[in-house]
């Protein structure tokens, strides 16, 4: 089976090349490792061992340390995991942010998945690659592979290898060393003069071809997005394309009103959204609008400063600070009509609040009016909590009382 | 793992399967493999730490004044707490027999006493079946007959969710845990008397069908106990995620089995580091796997943000609860997962002890976050009834446990690949 032509052909490395090392052959695992003990104990550092099977226990008789290979690892998997928290966070959240299906722009457990799968990729490749260069591996050209009988470490024999770089090499004192283990047998390996070092010219070549191939694609889409055509564009994904589904507004005529999009069953209350107070959520008390707040809005200096504030980016561009009706919106439109731009315009001023007849209107009707709008102003009941929109009635109280105060 | 081979220099790769007499056992391996001494009084002490565990709890549950909602609670905890580990038994012997595992062997006797505690948490579930028979909804909302017909959604899941029902399923889920891991114990202790080689080939044959049922019954058997405590909620990765604990429990009991046991001077020569080893990589990829599983669990609920799924969540991510959850996410996966990361931890009997301690009061932790929250309190309603119940199942899982070791080699001495699993190493 190993005795093919192929080997046979291989141009064998001249007997006058410097010596590379000594190696011996064992037709069962317990001799190789009896003799690695011997060798270990020697003192030799840069010899190994070869064998067709895993051999339990050959890493102690070899006195191989621990592997930093876990280490490497460890590093591998936190710069994964650091990478994948990075490049999410600044394409997501910081360069580009994007809101998906309402989540914050930073929302950890959507990440999650890549942080895990990175930690994992990273850590694999980082063993596999750590793993070969700690085995000083590529390696294109041994000389050991010149001896035909080495290519039976991978069937049936075992073998022990001395380099004879090593500083404890000797090659009578080795020699002496490896017959007294029972070698089957034990050759001198000479160094390999039948290859050039150089790299071959052909991978030369590939690599050229390669990268020149590696170019077209982003040429092509260079190119695609300079030129026009005529040709329809190409549908590789078809239901991906067109979608059996219908978009918000439009028609439908499957329905009798024509629209695709379906109201709401009358009657449905989604979570946490039934408002059958009257009071809190309309300022009512049955027809009447409700004179007191109600009892779930707790009149403290809270609620006052929540007010003041929801009051203050709302309100305060018409209305003005101090509710007078003289917001910023005001005086720029009063700017506009002194000028040229705006002559012949009219302007109607927003009402100021610390008037009478809206110190005697109830707190209910306040709210009302924030919440559904009145004349030109537009209804907030949509961008404000109902919380909030109590407080900032409380708060126009607080204006109204201390301007009447003031006079 | 899968690769193991004899020890060449090893004495003990010596060892055949030999047709004597049991008592000769423990010669023929020469390890003490005897845990009849051991057994005894683990039986009484185990039984009276039960007796007086449970008793106490029973005291202290009546005067609560809360008809025993508060003990039950408890008990159902500490329960589901206990059978991780005798299920973590079911399962992994099933599992070392259906992947035919060569470095379990020496271990596998400990674990089939552990599965045989099955029967006994079939007698121990009555305080939990009780109250459901009579139709109270001391722990399950959907045992109270008129708060059922009063609910839609309750109404509708009625056809699974009833008493009945409930109680031919535990009964079905005991019966086959028994009869399964009785099969398993006594199969293996046929073994060691006759030494048949094809007692290992039929127990193989028998894990497959076996393995399928069990993970059936085990889904079913969280989703009946734990998950329909609020019967509003479902998650069909629900089995799963109890199962992540079952394995990490076994694998922590088995640690804890095997470094005891030598302490007592038993099968010291048949166990060893790479054994613990071997069990610490099971613990670490299964802290692992919990985390996994019940990450997937909250990511999808949380990223649909569907109110029926998210509501459970809700409570768990509310006051005191949240900072439960975040216990969880610390002390039962990220500081385990750095914690067992090391060869060297694994190998050393005080750390791997210690993790295997760690873990089994986190699953204790993690039982208690999946069914205290259902109590509906705001503050984590800590309690000595906790302590209490969860001192007397402890008790009664060591000695129900120890009741099937008596007149059993702790060793499965005949099994063909012993010697395998006796002279193993880790690469």
């Amino acid at each position: 089976m190993s005795h093919d032509s192929k080997r046979e052909m291989k141009p064998v490395s001249p007997a006058n090349a410097p010596l590379h090392g000594l190696f011996a052959e064992y037709d069962s695992p317990w001799p190789m490792v009896e003799a690695a003990k011997k060798v270990r104990d020697a003192g030799f550092e840069r010899w190994d061992t070869y064998s067709p099977f895993p051999i339990h226990g050959i890493e102690k008789a070899m006195g191989i340390r621990m592997t930093v290979l876990p280490w490497i690892v460890l590093g591998g998997a936190l710069v994964g995991l650091a990478f994948a928290t990075t490049i999410q966070w600044y394409t997501n959240a910081y360069d580009y942010p994007w809101l998906v299906s309402g989540k914050p722009f930073w929302s950890v457990p959507a990440n999650v998945p890549i942080m895990f799968e990175l930690t994992v990729l990273f850590a694999g490749f980082t063993t596999l690659i750590a793993m070969l260069l700690l085995n000083d591996m590529p390696l294109l050209s041994h000389p050991l592979d010149l001896k035909e009988r080495f290519g039976r470490a991978s069937d049936d024999r075992f073998f022990l290898f001395i380099q004879a770089s090593d500083p404890k090499f000797d090659e009578h004192a080795t020699r002496g060393l490896l017959e007294s283990t029972n070698a089957l047998l034990i050759e001198e390996v000479r160094e390999d003069r039948s290859t050039s070092p150089d790299v071959p010219k052909f991978i030369g070549y590939a690599m050229i071809v390669f990268t020149t191939a590696a170019v077209v694609p982003f040429a092509l889409a260079a190119k695609a997005r300079y030129t026009h055509s005529r040709e329809p564009r190409i549908h590789a994904v078809a239901d991906m394309d067109w979608q059996p589904k219908y978009k918000a507004q439009r028609e439908n005529p499957f329905f009798s009103d024509d629209r695709a999009m379906r109201p709401q069953v009358q009657g449905t209350v989604a979570v946490e959204e039934l408002r059958d107070d009257d009071h809190l959520y309309r300022g009512r008390m049955g027809s009447e609008y409700a004179r007191t707040f109600p009892t779930q809005i707790q009149a403290n200096e809270a609620t006052v400063e929540r007010g003041r504030e929801r009051f203050g980016i709302y309100c305060t561009p018409c209305h003005g600070f101090a509710g007078e009706g003289n917001g910023m919106v005001t005086a720029r439109a009063d700017q506009l009509i002194a000028s040229d731009t705006g002559k012949g315009m009219a302007w109607v001023a927003p009402t100021n609040l610390n008037q009478d007849y809206l110190r005697a209107q109830p707190v209910g009707q306040i709210f009302d009016t924030i919440t559904n709008g009145v004349r030109n102003m537009p209804a907030y009941g949509p961008q404000i909590s109902t919380e909030d929109r109590w407080a900032v009635v409380m708060y126009v109280r607080a204006l109204q009382k201390r301007s009447s105060a003031a006079h | 793992m899968a690769t193991s081979k004899e020890k060449p220099e090893s004495s003990k790769g010596s060892l055949k399967p030999k047709a004597n007499k049991a008592s000769s056992a423990s010669e023929s391996v020469g390890d003490n493999i005897s845990g009849t001494e051991l057994a005894g009084g683990l039986v009484s002490k185990g039984g009276a730490v039960a007796a007086v565990g449970l008793g106490i709890s029973v005291v202290l549950g009546m005067m609560q004044n809360d008809s025993f909602r508060r003990f039950s609670f408890s008990y159902l905890t500490a329960y589901m707490w206990a059978l991780t580990v005798v299920l973590g038994g079911v399962f992994w012997v099933t599992l070392q027999h259906l992947v035919n595992a060569k470095w379990s062997i020496a271990l596998r006797r400990m674990g089939e006493l552990i599965a045989n505690a099955a029967p006994v948490f079939g007698l121990l579930a009555l305080p939990i079946l009780v109250p459901v028979l009579l139709g109270h909804d001391t722990l399950y909302v959907w045992a109270d007959h008129a708060k059922v017909e009063a609910d839609h959604a309750l109404h509708q899941k009625a056809g699974y969710l009833n008493p009945q029902f409930f109680l031919i399923r535990m009964v079905f889920y005991f019966g086959f845990w028994t009869l399964l891991s009785r099969y398993l114990l006594k199969q293996s202790v046929a073994q060691d008397k006759a030494g048949a080689a094809d007692v290992s080939q039929r127990l193989q044959r028998a894990s497959g069908p076996g393995m399928i049922l069990f993970a059936l019954t085990l889904t079913f058997f969280a989703i009946d106990l734990v998950m329909s405590l609020d019967p509003y909620w479902f998650s069909t990765i629900f089995g799963v995620y109890y199962f992540a604990s079952c394995v990490l429990a076994i694998n922590s009991t088995l640690v804890l089995a095997q470094v005891w046991l030598q302490s007592r001077g038993r099968l010291t020569k048949s166990l060893s580091d790479e054994h613990l080893h071997d069990l610490g990589k099971m613990m670490f990829a299964f802290t692992v796997f919990w985390a996994y599983i019940g990450f997937s669990q909250f990511m999808l609920i949380w990223y649909a943000n569907i109110p029926e799924e998210t509501a459970w969540f809700k409570e768990r991510i509310s006051g005191e609860w949240l900072d439960l959850s975040w216990g969880l996410v610390l002390l039962h996966f990220v500081v385990p997962f750095f914690g067992l990361l090391s060869r060297q931890v694994k190998r050393n009997r005080k750390w791997i002890s210690f993790w295997a301690i760690w873990i089994l009061v986190e699953i204790y932790v993690d039982m208690y976050w999946l069914i205290m929250p259902n109590l509906k309190a705001e503050e984590i309603p800590v309690s000595l009834l906790d302590v209490t119940c969860w001192i007397g199942m402890a008790g009664a899982l060591v000695a129900a446990i120890a009741v099937s070791a008596k007149n059993v080699n702790l060793l499965p001495v005949n099994d063909p690949r012993l010697p395998r699993s006796m002279a193993f190493e880790n690469i």
